[in-house]
């Protein structure tokens, strides 16, 4: 039972800042400009949280708040370059993820710092524990003693399936998507959506980055995000901009995660456990497309559905 | 077509020079001057002997990851499983170099390049099957491999092929015949010309076979390609085979002329993957583009070698002129095929009716 459930707390731990990044880039996703720098802005969010933490002591907000607002403009950045200058997306990603770690790897060295530390405060300061909850089995480590940003994410869930399916805002994004001269034909401003929609990843990017380095660890560590932005691309692709099948797809890979962990502990080839949750991945990527097409009939490698 | 070939120079040489431009702000700014810098980096990668033949050194991996990327991406196959293919197969090719002897230097190298290449090309049939005929998207497939690969590697380093006597994690290193000797005085391997002579057959494949057509097809309009009896599903996997097979040399060539054994940071940070990417980009997916960009941006490196010796401004900034570079190649300052002259005519025109 103590198994299961420290299983569970790392499936949370992990899950946090996946599921922000895809929560936040189904919009992108949807509105067919694919995003795939979630990686390098949740990083950028990571090392400006703790970087402001580490100079300005007893100022968290301040933190959170700068962690937030770099992402932001990481996202302007790409919206500039992207949608307004028209430049290739998957290029603009490329660089903004090589971008960040060389920004952050540069400052870095004129600190003389391997990793930036927040000496003055302790992560279980902020963590929530719920009274009568925590003392229950399952639900214990699911909903009790995390941080504030995981209860965020659970609530962004709700928030962005409502977005997505239940406001103007959220059917243009995904008029725009699937048909932009359809949307320019309706008067609708394409440009407009599309960087909202970029900017909402963004700022979920910016919340990631502070869970992953501030909240649970309070330090920095140069690519500390080990890929996490490119499994929530893949649990994007999974549930094809679905906030509800997206997260599930989320879920599905923390668990994995958290089980290869648990037993790398256990085992002695330890290390090797940690391939088993990039290799569900391709397979579950791989079914996932394979039963999304089973019904349409293409001819060639390129074909749309 | 003159004009076309000034506007494509243009457009690769606007973006490096405001790369360089906003990097010398940051070097200012940490109380250095930017001039002295980057003359530091010129003159000890362009203007010595032992800084050039180090320089042709370091492209030769980066001409054929750059290459490779093209294959790929001008057919608009977004194929990133470069960097996880050349780490496999120098990675095999170095098992290979140190574990089985051989005591006839040729034969043992062309058998590690033999082994380099099945063992990239291997890999590379995975995305390769999945993206041609299961339509899984390669980008995020190939990127995720390229970690899983980089974890395996990690497993067999430090356990299967460690190397018992050193203090770090490493394989044992090639042994003697399967090396390549720098030449002479110079800083320079004959995996060079190696790399040279695999750049100007894949250059002459991309440029004048029916192959190099079906990429210009494949990349303009695939529907219409597929429509006039191009079997596209076909060229997709050889293009991501033929890739694999090319950064399979480039990882055997990495390994036996420059590392010699098998160390976590092998390939490097970001990565040759990576930086093959850059050069594609920079080159425009032209073979002569991506010569040039190679050539450059091995000088960059070696000049970053240096940077950290005679200045006080950390190697680092590099990386960030880098990073800098590709953002700003992502747009197209002047349209290939209207000029900005052409297109503010236009706009004129279209005012007025």
């Amino acid at each position: 039972m103590r198994g299961l459930d420290s299983i569970l707390y790392e499936s949370i731990v992990y899950l946090t800042p996946t599921l922000l990044c895809v929560l936040g880039g189904i919009f992108a996703y949807k509105a067919n400009v694919l995003n795939i720098a979630l990686e390098g802005m949740m990083l950028a969010g990571a090392f400006v949280s703790v970087l402001v933490a580490h100079s300005h002591e007893n100022k968290l907000f301040l933190a959170y708040l700068a962690a937030f607002a770099v992402c932001i403009f990481l996202g302007l950045v790409f919206s500039v370059l992207g949608v307004t200058l028209k430049g290739n997306v998957i290029i603009i990603g490329l660089a903004i993820n090589m971008l960040v770690p060389a920004v952050a790897g540069f400052v870095m060295k004129l600190m003389s710092l391997a990793s930036i530390p927040v000496k003055w405060f302790s992560t279980n300061s902020i963590m929530i524990s719920i009274p009568v909850i925590r003392d229950i089995p399952i639900l214990g480590p699911l909903f009790s003693g995390h941080p504030p940003i995981t209860y965020i994410s659970y609530l962004l869930i709700l928030v962005m399936y409502l977005l997505m399916y239940k406001t103007k805002f959220g059917v243009h994004v995904r008029v725009v998507g699937e048909n932009e001269d359809a949307a320019i034909n309706l008067g609708l401003n394409t440009k407009k959506y599309k960087i909202l929609a970029v900017l909402i990843g963004a700022g979920c990017c910016g919340l990631a980055g502070t869970d992953l380095a501030l909240e649970r660890l309070s330090l920095y560590t140069n690519n500390m995000t080990a890929g996490r932005g490119f499994i929530a691309i893949a649990a994007i692709y999974c549930g094809r901009g679905d906030p509800l099948k997206c997260t599930l797809y989320a879920i599905l890979f923390s668990i994995t995660n958290a089980v290869a962990e648990y037993f790398s502990l256990l085992v002695s080839a330890s290390l090797l456990l940690k391939v088993v949750p990039y290799v569900v991945m391709v397979v579950v990527l791989s079914a996932a497309s394979a039963l999304n097409r089973r019904n349409s009939r293409t001819r060639g490698a390129f074909s749309e559905n | 077509m003159r004009n076309h070939i000034g506007k494509k120079i243009i457009n690769s040489i606007l973006p490096v020079a405001l790369a360089f431009t906003i990097g010398g702000i940051i070097i200012a700014l940490l109380g250095s001057n930017p001039f002295e810098v980057y003359g530091v980096m010129i003159r000890k990668s362009l203007m010595e002997m032992k800084g050039i033949t180090r320089t042709l050194q370091l492209a030769s991996p980066l001409l054929l990851t750059g290459i490779a990327i093209s294959l790929c991406f001008k057919a608009n196959i977004f194929n990133m499983g470069i960097e996880g293919q050349l780490v496999f197969g120098g990675f095999m090719a170095g098992i290979f170099g140190s574990y089985v002897t051989i005591p006839n230097p040729v034969l043992h190298i062309l058998l590690c390049f033999a082994v380099g290449i099945a063992c990239a090309l291997a890999f590379a049939l995975i995305p390769a099957v999945l993206r041609a005929y299961y339509h899984v998207d390669e980008m995020v497939v190939t990127l995720v491999l390229n970690y899983a690969m980089a974890k395996v590697l990690e497993y067999l380093s430090t356990s299967v092929f460690r190397d018992a006597g050193s203090g770090y994690v490493c394989t044992p290193a090639v042994q003697k015949t399967a090396k390549f000797f720098l030449l002479g005085k110079t800083k320079m391997t004959a995996f060079v010309f190696v790399s040279f002579a695999v750049f100007l057959i894949i250059s002459f494949i991309m440029t004048r076979t029916k192959l190099g057509y079906s990429i210009e097809a494949l990349g303009k309009n695939p529907d219409f390609a597929e429509a006039t009896g191009l079997h596209s599903r076909k060229k997709v996997m050889t293009l991501m085979l033929l890739s694999g097979a090319v950064s399979g040399i480039a990882g055997t060539g990495w390994m036996l002329a420059e590392k010699t054994f098998y160390t976590l940071d092998f390939s490097g940070s970001p990565g040759l993957g990576w930086d093959g990417m850059l050069i594609a980009l920079l080159g425009r997916h032209s073979p002569a583009g991506i010569f040039v960009a190679a050539i450059f941006y091995s000088a960059l490196k070696t000049g970053s070698e240096k940077i950290g010796l005679y200045t006080d401004v950390p190697n680092e900034i590099v990386s960030v002129i880098q990073g800098l570079m590709i953002l700003f190649l992502s747009i197209q300052f002047l349209d290939e095929r209207f000029g900005l002259f052409e297109k503010l005519k236009q706009k004129k025109a279209d005012k007025e009716g």
